[in-house]
């Protein structure tokens, strides 16, 4: 997983991450034109007040406050949309880094939002009790948690949880995701197109433990 | 005579500033946060347009807009899009939308489609009341 080299490190899943990064990015610009969207009606409605005042009707304080209000909140929303993206955009900067798994699965869990919030499914993030930091290609592993957890979402009931939990033991460091009520044993065959060289890039294999309806990534 | 408006959106802020800016254009405005709640208010009132997003949970605005079609062929939908592909564009004449309009929508281009869907439904009511008049006068041999 730490070859400096880019072919190597990339050229197997080259189409698998290129996949990943399309689908990142088309529901940020989604979530980002939502954002904008709620801003030019507030800026409209401002429009609109400014144009009823100038005719001579009184201006509400609460209403103006109201849409200030919702610039902040949608700006808050804008800067979290695009602190991610930026994390996400920086992953690739390095091949080989030390990365702390409960991190990038946040992050990941941050970008697979929306896709999780358009199958109501809440998705839950169980911290461990020390930090578990792995020698990793960032980018590599946060196409592998997209893809587990991609698969996951698409295994899963509507408006039901799922649980992340990165966790280190004596026999390797992993990431369980919990909940899947469609899990089965031949998980394999449904794995998304390319899981497969990601695993084997990522020196990666994934397990299933049906009776928690979990899917486990083990990474070392 | 004020239009009557059906507005769906999951996005609870975008739902609640547009029926407010829609109101204040003297239209009456009924809101829904998700395509099945929409289906329903569809059903049970009349409307001169709806306005619905494309990308909801649990059902999307294309589908939504194949059942109020296959339900009320003669009601106007205009779709709203975070990005409007040509695809979806095709998909959505051919399901018989009235437009397709990319977010951040501008009002006026709004407010100009939704007058011109209460235009065609008017329209549409006075060919309809034609008929039904000629068809009572060749009964009854006036």
């Amino acid at each position: 997983m730490n070859n400096p080299d880019t072919s190597s490190q990339y050229g197997p899943i080259g189409e698998c991450g290129l996949r990943f990064f399309g689908k990142v990015s088309a529901s940020i610009s989604h979530e980002i034109k939502n954002v904008l969207a709620i801003i030019n009606e507030n800026a409209g409605l401002l429009e609109d007040l400014s144009f009823a005042a100038q005719r001579g009707a009184a201006i509400d304080p609460e209403r103006l406050n109201r849409a200030c209000l919702q610039f902040s909140k949608q700006i808050r929303r804008a800067d979290g949309i695009i602190k991610n993206m930026n994390q996400f955009a920086h992953s690739v900067d390095q091949f080989a880094a030390p990365v702390d798994l409960c991190n990038t699965t946040e992050l990941v869990c941050n970008l697979a939002g929306r896709l999780a919030a358009m199958r109501k499914i809440t998705l839950q993030i169980i911290p461990p009790h020390a930090p578990v930091v792995i020698d990793a290609n960032p980018f590599l592993l946060e196409n592998l948690i997209w893809l587990g957890l991609e698969y996951a979402l698409e295994n899963t009931s509507e408006a039901l949880s799922l649980t992340l939990a990165p966790e280190q033991s004596d026999s390797g460091t992993s990431l369980r995701i919990t909940g899947i009520d469609g899990l089965s044993e031949d998980f394999s065959d449904k794995l998304p197109a390319g899981c497969k060289d990601l695993l084997s890039a990522s020196n990666a294999h994934l397990a299933v433990d049906t009776a928690h309806k979990a899917l486990i990534i083990h990474l070392s | 005579m004020s239009e009557k408006i059906l507005l769906i959106d999951d996005e609870q802020d975008f739902l609640n500033i547009m029926a407010e800016r829609m109101e204040a254009r003297d239209m009456n405005v009924s809101t829904a946060s998700s395509a099945k709640e929409g289906l329903e208010k569809a059903a049970a009132g009349t409307f001169d347009a709806v306005i619905l997003d494309l990308r909801m949970p649990e059902m999307d605005g294309m589908e939504a807009l194949k059942i109020l079609k296959e339900k009320n062929p003669d009601l106007e939908v205009i779709l709203l899009t975070g990005h409007a592909t040509l695809k979806d564009g095709v998909e959505a004449m051919k399901l018989g939308a009235l437009d397709l309009l990319e977010k951040p929508a501008d009002i006026n281009t709004l407010t100009e489609r939704i007058h011109s869907a209460h235009a065609k439904k008017l329209v549409f009511f006075e060919k309809k009341n034609e008929e039904m008049i000629k068809n009572i006068m060749g009964t009854k041999g006036w």
